[in-house]
């Protein structure tokens, strides 16, 4: 299974095309912006109000409500979603700006029905309750490995601190992304 | 390398079986209810109210209308058709008007909706209320508050314990404390916000909230809009996190549905974090006075505790912890008393172990100080007054393991190390300070109602409104169905959440587990009994003419002892049945027959606690070593070890991860969480997720969770003792007894802040 690392590269003119938005087309920021936004690995021409964060856009507009809102406010991601890669809070993103980027959620991980090794080892150590925050602790988690802040527990739990879990799993979460961190290496070299 | 979440079973617990919903959770499939399309929705925005008392004299909704999408606007001018249902008979609050008066700050004054969620955020900040504004009661101390005694006023609580004469046990004691403790108000914060949407079929309305009683809720929204109950559906198949904050109805549900009808058009709500600090319920603040008087050998001679509880100004919600306090040790003479506080504030309401999570936070507290008084370790202190009877009536115990969990706590985290010496344990630049509490929560069991199906290959169906909200209900439920039916957990579908299955109560009290499991075991029974019948009445099948009394049901199969069996299979085609499936009502020891029709109708009734013949509550011994910096005092909690004894349980892995999680919101009692009040304004201060603390990852190091065998036959037919609310108990005693041995400081009042440990 290739990692979600490198299945979302993009190159680099792509982030420099974000420079030409398509919603410029009037001063009002309640006017329409069509633009075409690419999450998973699919396109999507959209026409939404210039205002709409990327996490209402994925919740409201295109059905994929596995990114949760746990408060608007970018304090506790739970909407937390990979772009180009790198982990954002979705809440505090406008979708315009998202716009010839690479949009990673928790739908995209699985391929032909296999988990991610992420997600299995979320299972594996029973790292939720209520499952709320999960998605958004796994995309983090995910990104968390790949930038190698995972290499020990005490760096797991600093740089996991992102994302808050009132059921409180911290102990499962931290051993979840102990066993997924081989396994996303190993995968990574396929 | 052994998984810790998965820990083996020992004698009485059950198979640490994955949740059967985990896969749906890990992928982002788990429909919470604000995730359920709707078609065409518009979205609703609500405008509370910035003062907590007064009156709305004009609210120009002019700039609101211009926005361009907006489609309708409720106020109190056009919401005058929904009925009230008043606070303890469905509703958490009886403050449910959009006004014109205002008694709470953040009561809901507009419900703004429009074609999209931009749109009505826009109008919602355009509302512009005036008011006339008076001086607020915040809390304890501020003018105007008044008191009323808590027996005078609460249905529940008309009688609180009393023993013996305590005054006369004071006298006379050798050795005694007289103190007061506080604790601060607290908000549930589930991770999900509180949703509502909306829609209606002709005159049938569907609502989609996270809910932990679907049934109390489309009873009690049908009562506010006048409509026959058969005419609403509640779903929540999952809800994201609740703690107590989803278990009544509150006042937003009957505005959204109202909404819904007045556009003809679904209507979605996803209330603000802030929102949620107000147009909800909370833990109140709390005040304790205890004294205990004791003999120097430690035994015990007399208990006195009054709390007082901060409510809203028109409900008297109420705790009322010393019915379990009361229970918990020999104290010999007992006396009690409980004291509501009205404040203009919103009306507080269940959160996570309501009643024993400040008191009994104060009872272990004082029984640390009272052990540190006699100069006795505080575990061997409560050795010297565990009983298997309660002081109160000197009922029996219907099983208790308290010392056995201590002794195993004990061993596992090396508490024979500890010096008896405040201050004497030292690492370092860190002061080191060991300290342990009693973890209590009383037994609940309420009637419930299931209905299950099974098929020729094996498969079953489990029904029965229970609730997800994290504590493995799904995965229990039809463990409980697979044990019984002799069939894989994976061959059971489990459908609950939703007020067109069968009732159950509300997931309170931690009764889920008990109430429903012993619904579907006594359903599951009925099944078995039909198919041991049809075996054993047929002419010439294998187990034709053999008792019933020797079959069980294995791997989809009805055998016998010697091996003899017969497939389902067979047995439906001989019933001439393609399923066969049951229905069975479960109505609790203690609870009339009637209990049934009044679940239908959205009420509960539940047994077990501190009432009853005999005594219930699942127990644990938690142990917590704290380190205390000595120059900057930052508090950390490097281990915490809890061993707990709850009857049955059900699932070793479920069970681990409540206990886990609540040992942690046990921490946060201790050292992080609380919400600020401006006692000028009646307002909270910290609404929102950066500024309201609860634990992160990097808060939390070694948790520990030791599961104690125990048999219990007398809390129900599952032989469960809840235990979701049991492992946030006493640990913030525990950690203020660690603080106190790590630095001499002795801090009475929750939570415990760095600032409090700057003295001597």
């Amino acid at each position: 299974m290739a990692s979600v690392s490198t299945a979302t590269v993009v190159p680099a003119f792509a982030r420099a095309s974000r420079a030409t938005p398509a919603a410029a087309n009037s001063g009002d920021a309640r006017a329409p912006s069509d633009f075409t936004l690419t999450v998973n690995g699919r396109d999507h021409r959209l026409a939404v109000d210039s205002r709409t964060s990327l996490l209402d856009l994925l919740r409201e507009h295109l059905a994929l409500t596995g990114t949760k809102k746990g408060c608007d406010h970018g304090q506790c991601g739970a909407c937390t979603v990979l772009l180009d890669g790198r982990r954002v809070v979705s809440c505090l993103t406008l979708a315009v700006a998202a716009q010839g980027r690479a949009v990673t959620t928790i739908e995209g991980l699985a391929k032909n029905g296999e988990l991610h090794p992420m997600q299995q080892a979320f299972i594996d150590h029973d790292a939720f309750q209520c499952g709320y925050c999960t998605p958004g602790q796994i995309m983090s988690a995910i990104a968390c490995v790949n930038e190698g802040h995972a290499e020990t527990d005490a760096d797991i739990r600093e740089y996991m601190s992102g994302n808050l879990c009132r059921c409180a799993a911290y102990p499962n979460i931290v051993a979840a992304v102990r066993q997924a961190r081989p396994a996303m290496k190993t995968a990574s070299r396929d | 390398m052994a998984n810790a979440a998965a820990p083996t079973p020992k004698a009485n617990m059950g198979a640490p079986a994955p949740r059967v919903d985990a896969r749906l959770k890990v992928t982002g499939q788990a429909r919470y209810p604000s995730d359920t399309p709707v078609g065409n929705p518009a979205f609703a925005v609500l405008v509370t109210s910035t003062i907590a008392t007064g009156r709305i004299e004009r609210l120009d909704l002019d700039g609101a209308r211009a926005v361009p999408g907006v489609l309708d606007i409720l106020t109190y001018e056009n919401t005058g058709e929904l009925k009230g249902v008043k606070f303890g008979q469905g509703s958490s609050t009886s403050i449910e008007d959009l006004g014109p008066e205002i008694q709470q700050a953040g009561q809901i004054i507009a419900v703004v909706v429009a074609d999209t969620f931009e749109a009505a955020t826009d109008a919602a900040s355009r509302v512009k209320p005036t008011y006339s504004e008076q001086t607020p009661s915040a809390t304890f101390g501020s003018p105007g508050v008044t008191q009323e005694d808590a027996t005078k006023v609460s249905p529940q609580h008309k009688h609180l314990p009393q023993a013996g004469d305590a005054e006369a046990a004071f006298a006379g004691a050798p050795v005694v404390i007289d103190l007061e403790y506080e604790t601060p108000p607290q908000h549930h914060n589930p991770m999900e916000l509180f949703t509502t949407t909306c829609a209606w079929t002709a005159d049938h309305l569907t609502v989609y909230e996270p809910s932990q009683f679907v049934y109390g809720l489309k009873n009690g929204v049908a009562q506010r809009l006048g409509i026959d109950p058969d005419k609403v559906r509640v779903v929540s198949s999952y809800a994201g996190g609740a703690f107590g904050s989803k278990g009544t109805m509150t006042p937003r549900t009957a505005m959204i549905a109202l909404a819904a009808k007045r556009l003809n058009r679904p209507v979605k709500l996803v209330a603000t974090r802030a929102q949620g600090f107000t147009i909800a319920t909370y833990r109140a603040e709390t005040r304790h006075h205890i004294r205990l008087g004791a003999a120097r050998d430690g035994k015990l001679v007399g208990y006195s505790h009054e709390g007082f509880e901060v409510s809203s100004r028109p409900d008297p919600y109420v705790v009322a912890g010393v019915e379990d306090s009361a229970q918990l040790y020999a104290f010999g003479a007992v006396a009690t008393k409980v004291n509501v506080v009205h404040a203009d504030r919103n009306t507080p309401g269940y959160m996570r172990s309501p009643p024993v999570v400040p008191y009994i936070y104060a009872l272990e507290s004082a029984m640390d100080e009272m052990a540190q008084k006699l100069g006795m370790d505080p575990i061997a202190f409560r050795r010297v007054n565990d009983t298997m009877n309660s002081p109160i009536g000197n009922r029996p115990y219907s099983s208790r393991s308290l010392m056995t969990c201590y002794d195993q706590a004990a061993a596992a985290f090396g508490w024979k190390d500890r010096n008896p010496q405040p201050g004497a344990m030292r690492d370092g630049d860190w002061l080191v300070g060991y300290g342990c509490a009693t973890a209590v929560y009383p037994t609940h069991t309420g009637p419930a109602a299931a209905r299950v199906r099974l098929k020729p290959n094996g498969e079953a169906r489990v029904q029965i409104a229970a609730h997800e909200i994290g504590n493995g209900a799904y995965t229990v439920i039809g463990q409980m169905a697979a044990e019984r039916l002799g069939i894989d957990l994976a061959s059971v579908t489990v459908e609950i959440g939703d007020s067109r299955l069968p009732p159950a109560p509300v997931a309170g009290g931690s009764n889920t587990t008990a109430s429903s499991c012993s619904a579907v075991k006594k359903t599951c029974n009925l099944i078995r009994a039909r198919l041991f019948h049809a075996a054993v009445t047929a002419n010439d099948g294998p187990l034709a003419g053999r008792s019933a009394d020797d079959l069980m049901l294995q791997d989809g199969k009805v055998v016998a002892n010697d091996g003899a069996g017969e497939s389902f299979a067979d047995i439906f085609r001989r019933m001439g049945v393609a399923v066969v499936e049951d229905y069975a009502e479960f109505v609790p020891d203690g609870l009339k027959p009637q209990a049934i029709a009044d679940l239908y109708a959205g009420k509960v009734d539940m047994v077990g606690g501190s009432h009853g013949d005999k005594v219930m509550y699942a127990m644990g011994a938690e142990l917590v070593e704290v380190r205390v910096h000595v120059l900057t005092r930052e508090i950390r909690v490097p281990r915490i070890v809890g061993a707990f004894a709850a009857g049955r349980l059900m699932n070793t892995r479920t069970v681990h991860s409540q206990l886990m999680g609540g040992m942690i919101w046990g921490i946060s009692s201790a050292l992080h969480e609380a919400t600020e009040i401006d006692p000028r304004y009646a307002r909270y201060v910290n609404d929102n997720l950066a500024d309201y603390m609860i634990p992160v990852n990097a808060d939390v190091d070694q948790v520990q969770v030791i599961l104690v065998s125990e048999v219990d036959h007398d809390v129900n037919p599952a032989g469960v003792k809840g235990l979701g609310e049991l492992a946030n108990v006493g640990t913030a005693a525990a950690i203020t007894n660690a603080v106190h041995h790590a630095t001499g400081i002795r801090v009475r009042k929750l939570p415990i802040r760095l600032e409090k440990l700057l003295q001597a």
